[in-house]
């Protein structure tokens, strides 16, 4: 097995899906940044440098597909929660029809 | 921003130095992008702490920030992303020059913006030796055909510099229009992206 080519092609295959795995938990609750990242790892085996969610937070912003929002705490420490937008929902909902034709056809080929 | 405190005096220490860290990776970013990234990654570590059970504060501490990784390389997208926004916003040469060049990796059109970029400085450097070497400065023709733009020792008598005085201002004309140009195309090169 060539395992430099499995490594480098997992990590492409975990940079091509993040976004994707981010707005599906943005779907039904709005998370702040530290949430956020414990979602991710609830629901994956992801491993990323966790300071690596801002700056595609930022792209995802400025994509209009999500908003932030600064909520202050007690703490003096605010959160910055992350919504879904209209546009946000429309571009997950394509984006999960086209990742369902692909496990389908992916599917196909593994038997 | 609220800095978090800590008892521990090492914890202390490794929070400012990451924070220091974070700083200088974001300084060429506009103040609200700054304390945006600051107030995050703030938030970040602080919602960790809380949620870190056990350890010490250090070793709670060294857990989130080697989780967070190396500011300089996790914050890279972002800050050539922000200033390249920056950058369209404004017609300031500092932050264009910042973007262009932090934007260099992302593709051959940043190349080209630095290629154009550098002729600008070129044009500005000639504007400055036309003070002070006027003779060999100039744009130089032998027979009606181009020898030379720029800083030339020939003893060439057929070799002569055709714009004289006129040689500043039209330097100073070709910058002019040369940053119109490329502030416009960077505009439009990012319109094109964003649709």
């Amino acid at each position: 097995m060539n395992s430099e080519f499995v490594q480098k092609w997992q990590s492409q295959v975990k940079k091509g899906t993040l976004a994707f795995i981010l707005l599906n938990i943005l779907k039904d609750n709005e998370f702040y940044g530290y949430e956020l990242m414990e979602q991710v790892r609830k629901f994956t085996t992801i491993e990323i440098a966790e300071g690596t969610l801002y700056p595609l937070m930022n792209r995802l912003k400025k994509e209009g597909l999500v908003t932030s929002k600064w909520v202050e705490q007690e703490s003096g420490i605010p959160r910055k929660y992350y919504q879904l937008t209209e546009t946000g929902v429309a571009t997950l909902l394509e984006m999960r029809v086209y990742w369902q034709n692909l496990e389908t056809s992916i599917q196909k080929l593994l038997k | 921003m609220k800095n978090i405190e800590f008892n521990d005096k090492s914890a202390q220490k490794i929070y400012d130095s990451y924070f220091r860290r974070i700083r200088r990776t974001i300084a060429v970013l506009a103040k609200s992008d700054r304390e945006d990234v600051l107030m995050e990654f703030n938030s970040h570590i602080y919602e960790g702490l809380q949620n870190e059970e056990e350890g010490a504060e250090v070793e709670k501490l060294l857990k989130i920030t080697q989780g967070l990784g190396d500011p300089e390389e996790v914050l890279k997208p972002l800050v050539a992303e922000k200033k390249l926004q920056q950058a369209t916003r404004t017609f300031n040469p500092m932050h264009i020059f910042q973007a262009i060049f932090l934007n260099i990796k992302s593709g051959i059109v940043y190349s080209v913006f630095a290629i154009l970029y550098i002729c600008l400085f070129g044009f500005g450097i000639l504007m400055f030796l036309k003070f002070t070497n006027p003779d060999s400065t100039g744009l130089f023709l032998k027979n009606g055909e181009f020898v030379a733009l720029g800083s030339l020792k020939t003893s060439d008598p057929a070799v002569t510099e055709v714009l004289g005085n006129w040689f500043v201002p039209v330097m100073f004309f070709s910058a002019l229009v040369l940053y119109i140009i490329i502030t416009l195309i960077l505009k439009l090169t990012r319109k094109k992206k964003e649709e």
